[in-house]
């Protein structure tokens, strides 16, 4: 990406990081670690472990340098993202087989994880996978094509045995419906705080670009709404909201009460207002002048004006805004559990508790996967709401329409 | 038709429009004009309400604006600006629909408006009916604005400084089909500029203001001839007598040419150049193609005497001002030039006499009262 005009450099500094990074990982670090059960240390083995699959991965290795140093900016990207891809599938492969061969003479309970090595090349990795991302051009194949290709590598070498026998895999067989109904869990307070911090938004940040003192009122509670830890959030809401259900049986009934969802849902709500509030604010305000006075002068009512002109112009913002607060609360969401929420924030506090850190990764990379796909899902939205006439122009700034019309 | 009855507006400290009374005429083009902060846009906006006066009446075809519902008003007052202010989010055709949109009309009758109104503003209408605003020039996006302004053929069109964003040359070329539009529609126009040779070109009727006061409302030649203050002579400017000629076409002051076929005789030439010097040659379609000049003749040898020229950069056409044959000439240093038809053929023509007796014409005319006060 560094040369990916006809620029002079010979090689791709981004891919050689990545490569280097993986050589160490595979090199110096132990790939897994073997226990005698979940909870003692362990002692490290090499990615020799892991018999004719460490091969895989050296050969895989050797391409990322080669994409590094490939004769043209095409080829280079071509083959970083191959290296990239290759290397997750190739790490997943080979954790599975050292897994088995390890564990072949141990009694059930000895347990195999995945070490450092393994997680520095996944690094490396990830940064190949960017080395070429400015070649490939298209959202879909640049963003999603990505994420897909690794759930489907990983999904692969679950299926085809060797990665159950992993410490991660075992975590998650054993609790394997309590992780599917975390993960809805996870995905309805975020998505139902998500949808109210929405509604209250985008209205407020309505008001706000209408009305100055509205505006000077909304962007400061929501900002200092953002400065409250969430700890201490959740802590304030639920008394109060212990209190109201107690005093109201019907409210007490929809599941307003100190412990459970209600407050981890209006604490999750009450953070989305600032990036929802104030890019809609900003989004409004940034709609050319110039149009409104047109839009005026030529009769369109308020009303009109607010639909026809400033929300579709201003929609792009109010997405974007939408996108930072679906990636913030996915986040958080995990904390919620203190409150008594159930989502995959539960795994993670349990791990914790038991020193058992593949059951804190169990919950971890979940909710990493999840923020990473609300963001390109809420991106690909942004754009899906982004006019045409207004995406025509900054995406291709070069052609005027009246060289378009000569030629 | 448009009346402004002693209309007062204030904002909080200043009077931005004091006292204003003025009457636009069915089918005229009334031009404010003034320094800036004279209230000229102010006056413009509260015709159609976007800014609301103090006190005053504003009627438009015998109706008060205020007793009118502010977007039925505005939807029959077409309405261009400068910065025109196309909705980047719609293509051309979508721009142009927005009021018809907005009166309800069948979207069939919409698109055939679009592209009718294109070809009426000189965009052709397969190239640029499904283009968007940025993918325009200043002088296209500004021809979608009156368009748009023209979409349901309002009576009225205001128009806030519509040409003032745009490069000289594209100016005066808006200009001038500003000109042929307005003689094809009779529209009712008021037009804010803050330039005093668009507003002589377009005009019907100039008001000049100052410090939201009304100074002179008049016919362009009667505020170049006559300014009825120091101010009004002031900003005018020195060169009034210059600018007086934009107003005159070259036909109201054309004489006979005389002509001769390029291939006949000698003798004949001569002959038709009677008392005079020169003789225009023409080609046998009639269109200008040299010209004789009887003192060079010297042994008979006419040949050498006649000078070839190419015509288009000769000749001036029939619509063409003063000031267009007067730019020319210099150009070109002449005392002379030939006007043609629209086939190109040799009317008439100009002469610098001509044009220095209409300038001192204009001279003579100047008002006892601007020298009076500039004394």
């Amino acid at each position: 990406m560094t040369d990916s005009t006809a620029s002079p450099t010979r090689f791709d500094r981004v891919a050689l990081t990545g490569a280097l990074v993986t050589l160490v990982g595979a090199a110096v670090l132990p790939f897994v670690e073997l226990r005698a059960n979940r909870l003692v240390p362990g002692s490290g083995h090499s990615l020799a472990a892991a018999g004719p699959w460490a091969f895989v991965v050296w050969g895989v290795i050797a391409l990322a340098f080669v994409s590094a140093v490939g004769p043209s900016a095409k080829a280079r990207s071509a083959a970083s993202t191959a290296g990239a891809y290759g290397l997750v599938a190739a790490i997943a492969w080979a954790l599975g087989a050292a897994a088995e061969g390890l564990l072949a003479d141990m009694s059930p309970v000895a347990r195999v994880s995945v070490g450092g090595g393994a997680w520095v090349m996944l690094v490396g990795a990830a940064i190949l996978g960017f080395a070429g991302a400015e070649e490939r051009s298209r959202f879909v194949v640049r963003r999603a094509g990505p994420v897909v290709l690794l759930v489907v590598a990983v999904a692969g070498a679950l299926v085809s045995g060797g990665l159950d026998r992993i410490s991660l895999a075992r975590e998650f067989a054993v609790r394997q419906e309590q992780f599917v109904s975390l993960i809805l869990g996870h995905l309805a307070i975020t998505g139902a705080s998500l949808a109210a911090g929405a509604a209250i938004g985008v209205p407020l940040g309505l008001l706000a670009a209408r009305n100055r003192r509205v505006r000077g009122v909304a962007l400061a509670v929501t900002g200092v709404i953002e400065t409250i830890p969430s700890l201490a959030l959740l802590g304030l809401l639920v008394v109060p909201l212990a209190a109201l259900g107690a005093a109201v049986p019907w409210l007490r009934d929809l599941g307003v009460r100190g412990i459970g969802p209600a407050p981890g849902f209006i604490a999750l709500a009450l953070y989305s207002l600032l990036p929802v509030v104030r890019n809609t604010y900003v989004g409004l305000t940034s709609v050319d002048a110039a149009a409104i006075d047109a839009g005026r002068g030529m009769g369109m009512s308020r009303r009109q004006l607010l639909f026809r002109v400033e929300l579709p112009l201003a929609a792009p913002l109010v997405m974007e805004g939408l996108r930072v607060a679906a990636v913030l609360l996915t986040g958080i969401a995990t904390l919620t559990v203190f409150a008594g929420a159930r989502t995959l924030g539960i795994l993670i506090f349990e791990g914790l508790g038991q020193f058992a850190p593949d059951l804190i990764l169990l919950g971890a990379l979940p909710t990493i996967a999840l923020a990473v796909i609300a963001d390109i899902g809420m991106s690909a939205l942004a754009r899906a709401v982004t006019p045409r006439g207004v995406r025509v122009a900054v995406q291709t700034p070069a052609p005027t329409f009246a060289e378009e019309a000569a030629a | 038709m448009i009346r402004l009855e002693n209309v007062t507006k204030r904002f909080s400290e200043k009077t931005a429009v004091d006292g204003l009374t003025l009457e636009v005429p069915e089918g005229e083009v009334c031009v404010l004009i003034g320094p800036s902060g004279c209230g000229k846009t102010t006056t413009l906006r509260m015709v159609n309400r976007l800014i609301e006066p103090t006190s005053g009446r504003i009627l438009v075809n015998g109706r008060d604006v205020m007793s009118m519902r502010p977007e039925e008003l505005r939807r029959g007052l077409g309405y261009v600006i400068q910065s025109i202010g196309l909705f980047p989010h719609l293509t051309v055709a979508e721009n142009i629909g927005v009021v018809p949109r907005l009166l309800g009309w069948e979207k069939p009758r919409i698109a055939d408006r679009a592209r009718e109104l294109l070809s009426l503003v000189g965009l052709e209408p397969d190239s640029y009916l499904r283009a968007y605003p940025r993918q325009l020039s200043g002088g296209e996006a500004q021809r979608v604005g009156v368009a748009r302004a023209l979409a349901a053929d309002p009576p009225v069109l205001l128009m806030d400084e519509p040409f003032g964003a745009v490069d000289p040359l594209n100016r005066e070329r808006l200009q001038a089909e500003f000109g042929r539009i307005q003689r094809e529609l009779h529209k009712t126009v008021v037009f804010v500029t803050h330039d005093i040779d668009e507003a002589i070109r377009l005009a019907d009727r100039v008001a000049i203001m100052r410090d939201g006061r009304l100074q002179q409302y008049d016919t362009p030649e009667n505020v170049l001839n006559r300014p009825a203050n120091k101010f009004v002579h002031d900003f005018v400017g020195a060169d009034r007598a210059l600018k007086r000629l934009v107003r005159i076409k070259v036909t109201e002051v054309m004489r006979p040419a005389p002509q001769a076929a390029i291939d006949d005789a000698p003798e004949a030439m001569r002959e038709r150049a009677g008392a005079g010097r020169f003789v225009y040659l023409t080609d046998d379609e009639g269109r200008l193609a040299g010209w004789l000049d009887t003192d060079d003749i010297r042994d008979d040898a006419v040949a050498d005497a006649i000078t070839t020229v190419d015509r288009l950069q000769a000749t001036v056409a029939r619509d063409a001002s003063l000031r267009d044959a007067l730019s020319r000439m210099l150009g070109l240093g002449f005392r002379s030039i030939a006007v043609t038809d629209d086939e190109g053929r040799i009317m008439g023509e100009v002469t610098f006499a001509a044009i220095e007796a209409v300038m001192s014409e204009a001279e003579e005319h100047r008002g006892p009262t601007a020298d009076g006060e500039g004394a």
